[in-house]
């Protein structure tokens, strides 16, 4: 991998882990299409990922930084006092209870499900697959959401079952092309969040788990074969925190006025372009 | 819910034990010890210690 791959490897990461559309995915299918010599299980590789994740979680924490200080304080009042009566403690057991179902699928299926799926073509399909649970999902709230229903919720107001069913969502994203904020955004909406909190909500759930993932990945940044790419990993963190970072302030405008489908529209042609040439042989 | 809370934490405390020393292999990938499911049942002892105290002080 050259320093240009890398580089553009990590503003790949940076923009495709926030946006709807599948890190992993992505990851695997763009080195596919420009034919880049990256051998994912290379300890070299790894490294450098675990560098790239590192970044995004620390850009995830600087955009949401006073909500990530009203969250932490009211978590640690709310356990000394035994009390959930101060949002910034409701809003953090919510992203506790979000987590947990993650984590729990994230350590038992990671392994076993990652082994089954390496090959580009189902990458594509997981893609339009992606593509279609976006659509479905606005329909679906399109429909739940007609003349005389209530109005939506904020993410305060959801209950610790719904909290917990947007991240088990999250989980579906262990099939590389199913994206975990495209999955997490529309089990939001469908839990009576407006795209704005539901988005919120998901980037929120986000750093826990990129960052408790990367913290515990980072032994692979101190193995021998990562001392060869140390500038490449530390530059390749930066670029993909900035990245993340202008994604993720691009991303809370976007859900302001606006829906999935464009999103959607992008894995059903990315992912089926994708398809055929996985399907023709053209890409491996 | 008080009770319920410390059984849970106490299995979770155990597992992460059976998992940190390699006598649990259920959902591992390779044999000997899973430092990684260790944490994570360690965590959720705690959570389940939290929820105790939430439980705690909503009866008192």
């Amino acid at each position: 991998m050259t320093f240009l791959q890398a580089m553009a490897l990590a503003i790949l990461q940076g923009i495709s882990e926030l946006f709807p559309v599948s890190s992993l995915g992505h990851t695997v299918l763009i080195p596919a299409l420009l034919r880049w010599p990256v051998d994912r299980s290379d300890p070299t590789f790894l490294a450098f990922v675990v560098a790239l994740h590192l970044g995004t979680a620390i850009a995830l924490v600087v955009f949401y930084r006073k909500d990530w200080i009203r969250i932490a304080s009211g978590l640690v009042r709310s356990v000394i006092t035994g009390k959930l009566d101060e949002p910034g403690a409701r809003l953090g057991w919510l992203l506790v209870a979000g987590t947990i179902p993650l984590a729990i699928a994230g350590v038992f299926l990671q392994h076993p499900v990652r082994a089954m799926f390496g090959s580009s073509a189902l990458v594509a399909g997981f893609l339009i697959l992606n593509g279609l649970v976006m659509f479905f999902g606005e329909r679906l709230r399109r429909v739940e959401r007609g003349p005389g229903s209530p109005p939506p919720k904020d993410i305060e107001g959801l209950s610790f079952r719904s909290a917990a069913t947007i991240g088990l969502s999250q989980a579906a994203a262990l099939f590389p092309g199913i994206s975990r904020s495209g999955a997490s955004i529309v089990t939001g909406l469908l839990h009576d969040l407006t795209h704005d909190d539901a988005a919120r909500f998901s980037f929120l759930l986000a750093t826990p788990a990129i960052g408790a993932a990367s913290v515990l990945e980072i032994p692979r940044l101190f193995v021998p074969e990562a001392h060869g790419i140390l500038v490449e990993s530390a530059i390749g963190a930066v670029v993909a925190g900035v990245t993340a970072y202008g994604s993720v302030a691009f991303l809370t405008r976007y859900f302001h006025t606006n829906d999935l489908r464009p999103f959607g529209w992008y894995c059903l042609i990315f992912g089926g372009v994708c398809l055929v040439l996985a399907l023709t042989k053209v890409i491996a | 819910m008080k009770p319920l809370a410390i059984v849970l934490a106490i299995v979770c405390f155990a597992l992460a034990v059976a998992y940190w020393t390699g006598a649990l292999q259920f959902g591992a990938s390779h044999p000997g010890p899973h430092h990684l499911h260790a944490v994570l049942f360690a965590v959720l002892g705690v959570l389940a210690l939290v929820w105790m105290r939430f439980a705690g002080a909503r009866t008192t």
